[in-house]
């Protein structure tokens, strides 16, 4: 979020300070959730509504539970997002479980009840070679799959139809880069086809060429160039599978967005352990539940039931509520 | 606080207003209605007028702060002022309480003073000012309307209150307590006292200003001495010192800005890297006389700047 703004220079005007900050959002969303939610903020005050939203917001809380779009709307969100996947959930991968394409997305789901599947599956097809709903993956090679795809989603849907039009033969500085379409949203393509494909392999250097090109009209939504460049370096050829593993794995690409650790480190954080157990214990289904390893079995249990979404979206409102009013507005899910 | 900031927002950007003011599709009126009688687009208009004039590197925890910090106060003051009918403390009258309080305001007003560089001409003077009523409503009879006009009969910062303002001012800005002992001695007032807004204003700045020099003078003797050969040479230390002393002398003593920015040429001229090295050479020429370490090198150049800083009262 720091990106490098400098407050001592003149030719930066207010708007562009402000644009540069996405303080406009969180305070518009902030004015959104207090009018949706009137009664309990009034009781609440409205001073300490906002320092409390916009704590939670610096300290990456501000996404629990929340819609997808608000998650998704900033970089500092899916960072936060993206950290608090990890903090939840690395038990999982502490007690070696493999999961599948459904259970991630479940697991997903518990944080923020509407989270696709779209991007759960993009994620595992960095990590796997064909992508059967009941192939499992290891938690910390979804993990940073999961980043780079959620990161980056719109660059590297650019750079799926870079990478489709030379396959095709066309020329692909003539793309329109999408903003917000997802790649499974294309035409023509069903997934398989869409799998197949992109093991496909094109010329490094063309695509290297073609990606520098976006970078230049896509501004500071991309990995660092000198990742890009070593990523396609490497070999002559690449295929868009082989390019998104080896940036999955690239380290300054993770310290850039800062949410997580080195892989080595990734399950290895004495210190969070306790604060884990809280969360854990916040958003499990049953109080005793808080073990290690009960995620999962808490998971299935999630799944047999008819609507998680429901749930969370209940308890998150007996946090705020204090005065035991059960009466349910809905209106921030839609 | 709030006036003020009003009067300066007359000139600025409109899309602040435009976010401020931007209810719901459905229940505008009621809406509306709601946001102004809780007073919510004047609390975001003054916290995006703060934000935008201090340009943290960080808005988001500045305005997490800002927002705490006024928390803070409306749990304090008894939530008369700032529209927040319902929100009631329990926590008046005790005498734990009220220590705990002031401790606050102090927090809080050291947060403002931090918000700006003195360089920032207007900026920081609008933040000491805030920090000045902040810190003058500690009295048993203040209360913590922002409307309340500073230097009001009976207002003002007490003396102990000040000090402590000026010793955590020294101390955030890295200034050792031992080196800015001397300083806080001629800016002293006694606990007492009720300090005018023009001597806190003079002791806010003195402290600024004087953390940045010993900054600049511990980069100073950082350069003197090589990394891996100990301390400095006394002889090099001397002559830095004393060239430090002429520039000092220099920019003293100016009374017409165009002589003002005359003397800092000279004086700048004084400190260029060519002097120094100069100066050093001479000093090495005259051959070896021990060490000075980092401590006292600070300290010697303490006291150049403090001998310069007239007595307060």
């Amino acid at each position: 979020m720091t990106s490098g703004m400098n407050r001592f220079n003149p030719t930066i005007t207010v708007d562009e300070y402000l644009a540069e900050s996405n303080v406009l959002f969180y305070l518009s969303d902030a004015l959104t959730q207090l009018l949706e939610h009137k009664e309990e903020y009034t009781h609440f005050g409205v001073i300490r509504y906002f320092a409390e939203y916009f704590s939670s917001v610096k300290n990456s809380n501000h996404i629990l539970f929340r819609e997808y779009n608000y998650i998704k709307a900033t970089p500092h969100n899916r960072a936060s997002f993206i950290r608090v996947f990890w903090r939840c959930y690395r038990q999982i991968g502490k007690s070696g479980d493999l999961l599948s394409i459904l259970e991630y997305s479940s697991l997903l789901q518990l944080l923020c009840p509407d989270f696709p599947m779209e991007t759960v599956k993009s994620a595992a097809r960095i990590v796997l070679t064909d992508d059967g709903f009941d192939c499992l993956m290891s938690f910390s090679d979804f993990l940073y799959a999961f980043q780079l795809q959620f990161y980056y989603q719109e660059f590297l849907d650019s750079v799926l139809l870079i990478y489709q039009d030379l396959l095709a033969g066309k020329s692909p500085n003539t793309v329109i880069v999408p903003t917000s379409t997802s790649v499974e949203q294309l035409p023509g393509l069903t997934t398989e086809e869409n799998n197949k494909e992109q093991d496909l392999e094109v010329e490094a250097s063309t695509l290297a060429e073609c990606i520098d090109a976006l970078c230049d009209r896509i501004k500071n939504s991309h990995p660092p160039r000198s990742c890009l460049q070593e990523a396609l370096e490497e070999t002559g050829k690449v295929s868009y599978h082989s390019l998104l593993m080896s940036l999955a794995k690239h380290e300054t690409i993770n310290l850039m967005i800062g949410a997580l650790p080195s892989k080595t480190e990734v399950l290895n954080d004495p210190e969070m352990d306790q604060e884990l157990d809280k969360l854990i214990a916040q958003i499990s289904v049953s109080p005793s539940s808080n073990s290690s390893g009960s995620a999962v079995s808490m998971l299935k249990e999630v799944q047999r039931k008819a609507s998680p979404r429901r749930n969370i979206h209940h308890r998150r409102k007996m946090e705020v509520e204090s005065d035991g009013s059960t009466e349910e507005t809905d209106s921030s899910e839609n | 606080m709030a006036d003020r900031e009003k009067r300066r927002s007359a000139g600025s950007g409109s899309c602040l207003a435009a976010t401020v003011a931007e209810p719901g599709p459905a229940t505008k009126g009621s809406d509306r209605e709601f946001l102004s009688q809780a007073g919510v687009g004047e609390l975001l208009r003054g916290a995006l007028l703060k934000m935008v004039e201090a340009r943290p590197d960080d808005p988001v925890g500045f305005l997490a702060d800002h927002f705490g910090s006024l928390a803070a106060a409306v749990v304090e003051s008894g939530s008369e002022d700032l529209k927040e009918p319902r929100l009631s403390d329990g926590s008046s009258g005790d005498e734990g309480a009220r220590g705990a309080r002031a401790q606050q305001r102090l927090n809080r007003a050291l947060w403002h003073l931090r918000l700006a560089h003195h360089s920032q001409r207007s900026a920081f003077g609008n933040n000491v000012r805030v920090a000045y009523d902040l810190l003058s409503l500690t009295g048993p009879f203040g209360h913590a309307g922002d409307s309340s006009p500073a230097g009001a009969p009976g207002g003002g910062v007490s003396g102990a209150l000040y000090t402590q303002t000026l010793r955590c001012l020294c101390g955030e800005g890295g200034v050792p307590a031992s080196t800015s002992a001397p300083l806080l001695c001629r800016l002293h007032c006694h606990d007492h006292e009720a300090v005018p807004y023009g001597v806190f204003r003079h002791g806010v700045l003195t402290c600024a200003v004087f953390s940045d020099y010993i900054r600049q003078a511990q980069r100073l003797y950082a350069q003197v001495c090589q990394p891996d050969e100990g301390p400095a040479s006394r002889a090099a230390c001397l002559a830095v010192l004393g060239a430090l002393r002429e520039a000092l002398e220099t920019s003293r003593d100016a009374d017409s800005p165009s002589v003002k920015a005359l003397r800092r040429l000279e004086a700048s001229a004084k400190m260029s890297p060519h002097q120094l090295a100069r100066v050093m050479t001479e000093a090495q020429a005259r051959g070896p006389a021990g060490h000075m370490d980092a401590k006292e090198f600070e300290n010697a150049a303490a006291e150049l700047f403090i001998a310069r800083v007239k007595v307060v009262s």
